[in-house]
């Protein structure tokens, strides 16, 4: 039965490949959308979260909420932070780095301003974040900086803030006092990202902890992932390893950054519309050619019946044919979608002509480069390969049923 | 949102007052470590100084123009309290640092209201006097180093200027400060605040010298902004004492709240 | 030659006589173009859903502010200086307009709010409840207790703002915010309410408080206010609308500055400007999908036909001849399966329309730059959409016709009828 079939689909290669045409453009399209969807919000998440607390943040139990510094990870806890990471399976972390962070104020001769200060170290953050790639001016910090400030464009402005010039940080300290702490602009950095260009800047941590008083504290242990996808299991890894420690939270990006992960859903809900229509017109596709091509071969299969097939296997054959066309299809359609993409865009896709302003790319603390680079995963070209199977076979059944219904005589009686 | 009232302007103003009395009367040169010891000595000695004084302060803005009638103690550098009197709207606010805190009491409210420092922003009480001035206790020998820029004549008075440039890490926005101080009675006229760059953002400037409670002191100070000229801040003292009977009990919440 | 009629008839009988096929291929144009008025018709109505959640919620479609209030949003510089406007000539004015369908008035304020120990600065916002409420949605996610009431001492502030400050229904907040007069000025209210919109950054920072409330807090006259805004009849024409009003109001009264909400929130016209073009680009696909489906099947149908047309060339009929009538199939097709199309297009758009399914209990709402959102399936139609996918349609079933077209006019009448 399947020989037939996959002779009479040979036979009429004109007829057949006109037939796959559709169902192969309509998965090569897919694959292009999707990889380009799953791209574009790679892109987004990794861009907040590496200047935010990382796919995977170790904390204090009340600091997602507090924000305070009372509620920080000591010396020992971090320690334990640390090994914990260390152990984790594979190759999942592509770096991690210690943040301490507090909120204060900004002053300088010309204004004050309120800002959050995060106390990094310099070498780890710059494998972590890319906000060292952002420089305008100067440079970003380096091991053995003091009395150095990364400080954001915005707020250059505001304060009047050039390279070199001294400006005053204000916050409370571990102990509660109200400490003042004398920097220097080493580098100014433009995001784009509004909040971030005004209301963030970079200290040392060793500096930020003689500062507030919180010798080898942290308030945040920020892992970075290889990719988000693991998120998830590095959690739950984490979790297992340090069950013991009720000093130490383990949270996952979705939770330490909810407005992302809005965005994020509501982005993927525009997407699941789209793709929803486009799998519905290549159903159509298929239905569509699959029909054409029974219709078309009444005289065939009356000859076929004629020489002993029954009706029910005339159905199986149209069946068959219905199912061999797809499978085809969807492979010529997956390596066409995945070649057409890899090889003209597989260093990304420039959209940056559709949005005048920078800020537009925007959004949610994160944002998307508008060159956007394609990520296949091989989970989700398998679920399209998946659905366009089952429309293909659903999609044969029709016309099957009507080939098995066939009246032989009646078939024969035109000259085709 | 009020701070410490301005004690560094008075003590600008008694550091060289105090000055003049340890050290011997003009002609002789200043040495600059000298100035920096008398400095030092004020400086110390002003840790156990109390005051309490009544004064008026002036603001003109480019929006609005108000005049403050205020009852002011301080104790050191660390409390302060501070009553508006006068206009009617604003009169029963008052303002209590004690330490690290800053509390407010609102008349209308009947309530008082504790600030954090996050929220300290930009002037007080309108002023052209930031709580960045106020706020930080007094440290002009730690934060500063001086020089002697002048030692002579300017427009027939006698006077030295101070260059005042502020050491490596100390905390302070101002990339230099100026100061003219008149030799015959170590009384400030003028100080002038740059920028990093060494561009002048403001200038305040002393006048109307007037003995209270035994010491001279100039009883008005004006401040002006570099880049607004038409603006600017003042205050007048009416009355001044010092060395009064006060401890730190007195700031308190309780006297905050008694309405006098 | 014969007669133009007696092609269009020939090719009439020609499509009935594979009844089938033709049906078939009808059908497939008529989903293509339901398929496209409704993809259309779903980002048009996920556009406007978006328009509406960022304009709606707080800051209006349409803004007036004093010519020199923007950008930096200083506290003196009210609509008609230090004097203000007569404030109900003005909304009144603003009312009239055909274009315009409501008008509330709005005064900010930057100031601390004080419960027990803790202290919190917050954004205050002055309105007018009941105008406010016609412009904006923030009102109605009052999630306990009651809107204020005008000169009760009473505000409204959002619910995380609230579980920081320890406040519940009827508690006592001291509000303090710098007035106009240099002042501090301050009050004791009572809260009466919470909202909770679902950003954190809204919850968190937002006090409401009528508008005569806070000018006399800031020590403002009643005809001072920063911000009048306005609600337009149609929201995709704001630009238009507002230039419109902007030139309108000219010469008389205070120097204005009319703003449409596309200068506003420029990132969301933006992202706005994208779905546009996604929009093209799914019309575009679909309508490709058609063309290879129509031309698919009309080949298939010409090589089926191959006898049929050698023996219509054998009886006589010339090369252009059956041209012509595999280009009259074609555009007869179209214009069935406009019909078809437009059959059952309607009655679903206008369905769908009035009645759009409700996804938030599957997916849950989501908080995005400001604004809450809810995965409401909605459609809107233009009257230009319709027309457009008919007209490609149409266009679309003559141009796949043309190349089965071009085929059956090469066919050898000799070749074909032996078979070969």
């Amino acid at each position: 039965m399947l020989k037939l079939a996959a002779r009479s689909v040979g036979r009429n290669a004109q007829r057949s490949a006109l037939t796959a045409a559709a169902m192969v453009i309509g998965l090569a399209l897919l694959i292009f959308s999707r990889s380009l969807a799953e791209g574009a919000h790679e892109q987004w998440i990794t861009s907040a979260i590496r200047i935010g607390s990382g796919h995977v943040a170790i904390q204090a139990p009340e600091y997602l909420e507090s924000g305070k510094l009372e509620h920080r990870i000591g010396a020992v806890g971090h320690e334990r932070a640390l090994r914990a990471v260390e152990s984790v399976s594979g190759d999942q972390v592509l770096a991690h780095t210690p943040r301490l962070s507090v909120d204060g104020l900004a002053s300088s001769a010309a204004s004050a301003l309120p800002i959050r200060i995060e106390g990094v170290d310099p070498e780890q953050e710059r494998a972590f974040s890319d906000l060292d790639e952002k420089v305008e001016d100067g440079r970003y910090l380096e091991p053995g900086d003091r009395l150095h400030a990364y400080v954001g464009v915005e707020l250059a402005r505001r304060l009047g803030l050039k390279v070199g010039t001294r400006f005053v940080l204000t916050a409370q300290s571990a102990a509660g006092d109200v400490e003042g702490q004398l920097v220097r602009v080493v580098g100014i950095f433009r995001t784009s990202i509004p909040e971030m260009d005004q209301g963030l800047i970079h200290i040392p941590i060793e500096t930020a902890r003689e500062w507030l008083g919180t010798p080898d504290a942290v308030t945040t242990v920020a892992v970075l992932l290889a990719t988000s996808r693991d998120t998830d299991r590095v959690v739950s890894e984490l979790r297992d390893a340090l069950a013991g420690a009720s000093d130490l939270r383990v949270l996952g990006w979705r939770q330490a950054a909810p407005e992302l992960d809005s965005a994020l859903r509501m982005d993927d809900y525009g997407d699941y519309v789209f793709h929803s229509i486009l799998f519905a017109i290549v159903a159509l596709a298929i239905l569509n050619a699959v029909m054409m091509s029974v219709l078309g071969r009444r005289r065939e299969f009356g000859l076929l019946q004629a020489l002993g097939l029954t009706g029910a296997q005339t159905g199986w054959v149209v069946f068959g044919e219905g199912l061999f066309l797809t499978a085809v299809s969807g492979v010529v359609g997956m390596v066409l979608g995945f070649l057409f993409t890899w090889g003209f865009f597989r260093n990304g896709l420039d959209f940056s002509g559709l949005a005048e302003s920078e800020s537009a790319w925007a959004s949610a603390g994160g944002m998307v480069d508008p060159v956007i680079v394609p990520i296949f995963h091989s989970s989700q070209v398998l679920l399209s390969l998946y659905f366009i199977l089952i429309i293909g076979t659903l999609a044969s059944i029709y016309p099957a049923m009507r080939a098995s219904k066939l009246d032989v005589a009646e078939a024969m009686k035109f000259d085709r | 949102m009020s701070r410490v009232f301005g004690y560094r302007v008075v003590h600008m103003s008694l550091a060289a007052t105090a000055s003049f009395l340890l050290c011997a009367p003009a002609p002789a040169p200043l040495a600059a470590q000298t100035a920096r010891e008398i400095i030092d000595q004020v400086d110390r000695l002003m840790r156990g100084e109390s005051s309490h004084g009544r004064m008026t302060i002036d603001i003109v803005t480019e929006h609005w123009s108000r005049s403050l009638d205020m009852e002011v103690w301080s104790l050191g550098t660390e409390h302060s309290l501070v009553y508006v009197q006068a206009p009617p709207r604003e009169a029963g606010t008052a303002t209590l640092r004690a330490k690290d805190e800053v509390w407010n009491y609102l008349p209308r409210a009947d309530k008082t209201i504790k600030v954090p420092p996050s929220l300290m922003m930009g002037s007080w009480m309108g002023s052209h006097f930031t709580n960045d001035d106020l706020v930080k206790e007094s440290r002009i020998v730690d934060d500063y180093d001086f020089e002697i820029s002048l030692d002579g004549s300017v427009d027939g008075v006698e006077v030295y200027e101070f260059t005042l440039t502020p050491r490596p890490e100390a905390p302070v926005v101002w990339g230099r400060i100026e100061e003219q101080v008149r030799k015959r009675d170590l009384m400030p006229t003028w100080v002038r605040y740059y920028d990093d760059d060494g561009t002048l953002v403001r200038t305040m400037t002393f006048s109307d010298y007037e003995m209270m409670s035994g010491r001279l002191v100039p009883t008005v100070m004006l401040m002006i902004p570099a880049d607004k000229p038409e603006e600017k801040t003042s205050m007048t003292y009416h009355e001044l004492e010092f060395d009064i009977d006060l401890d730190e009990s007195f700031f308190s919440l309780r006297t905050l709240r008694a309405r006098r | 030659m014969a007669p133009d009629a007696v092609w269009w008839r020939v090719a009439w009988r020609n499509l009935w006589r594979n009844r089938g096929r033709t049906l078939i291929t009808a059908s497939g144009l008529a989903f293509g173009y339901l398929s496209a008025v409704v993809m259309v018709g779903l980002t048009d109505g996920m556009v406007a859903e978006l328009i509406e959640n960022g304009t709606r919620l707080m800051m209006g479609q349409v803004q007036v502010h004093s010519a020199e209030y923007l950008p930096e949003r200083n506290m003196h510089r009210t609509i008609g200086g230090y004097d203000g406007v007569d404030l109900e000539a003005l909304l009144a004015r603003l009312e009239a307009d055909p274009d315009i369908t409501a008008a509330a008035p709005r005064l900010y304020g930057g100031g601390l709010l004080s419960s027990g120990d803790e202290t919190k600065a917050g954004l205050l916002y002055g309105v007018d409840p009941d105008r406010e409420q016609q412009v904006s949605t923030l009102l109605s996610r009052v999630s306990q207790g009651r809107l204020p009431v005008p000169d009760a001492y009473e505000i409204l502030v959002g619910v995380e703002m609230a579980r920081q400050l320890s406040l519940s229904i009827g508690a006592e907040v001291v509000v303090v915010a710098p007035a106009s007069d240099g002042s501090m000025g301050n009050d004791l209210f009572t809260l009466v309410g919470t909202f909770e919109t679902g950003t954190p950054a809204i919850d968190a920072n937002y006090a409401v408080l009528p508008l005569s409330d806070l000018q006399y807090l800031m020590a403002m006259d009643p005809g001072r206010v920063h911000e009048i805004a306005l609600t337009v009849t149609r929201a995709w024409d704001t630009p238009l609308i507002a230039s419109r009003l902007a030139a309108s109001l000219e010469g008389s009264g205070p120097q204005l500055e009319v703003t449409p909400w596309t200068d506003l929130r420029p990132e969301l016209a933006e992202a706005i400007g994208l779905m546009d073009a996604v929009n093209y680009l799914i019309a575009g696909i679909i309508f490709s999908m058609a063309i290879f489906g129509v031309a698919n099947t009309m080949l298939i149908g010409t090589f089926e036909r191959r006898r049929e047309f050698a023996v219509v060339r054998a009886l006589g009929t010339t090369p252009l001849g059956i041209g012509r009538t595999v280009v009259y199939e074609g555009m007869i097709l179209g214009a069935i399966s406009l019909a078809v199309g437009a059959a059952i297009t309607w009655p679903i758009v206008v369905w769908w329309h009035n009645s759009p399914p409700d996804l938030t209990s599957v997916l849950g709402g989501f908080s995005f730059s400001g604004s809450q959102w809810r995965p409401i399936l909605r459609i809107e139609y233009s009257y230009d959409t319709p027309i457009i996918c008919a007209v490609a349609l149409f266009l679309t079933a003559v141009l796949a016709a043309l190349y089965p077209a071009w085929k059956a006019t090469r066919v050898p009448p000799a070749d074909a009828l032996a078979d070969r």
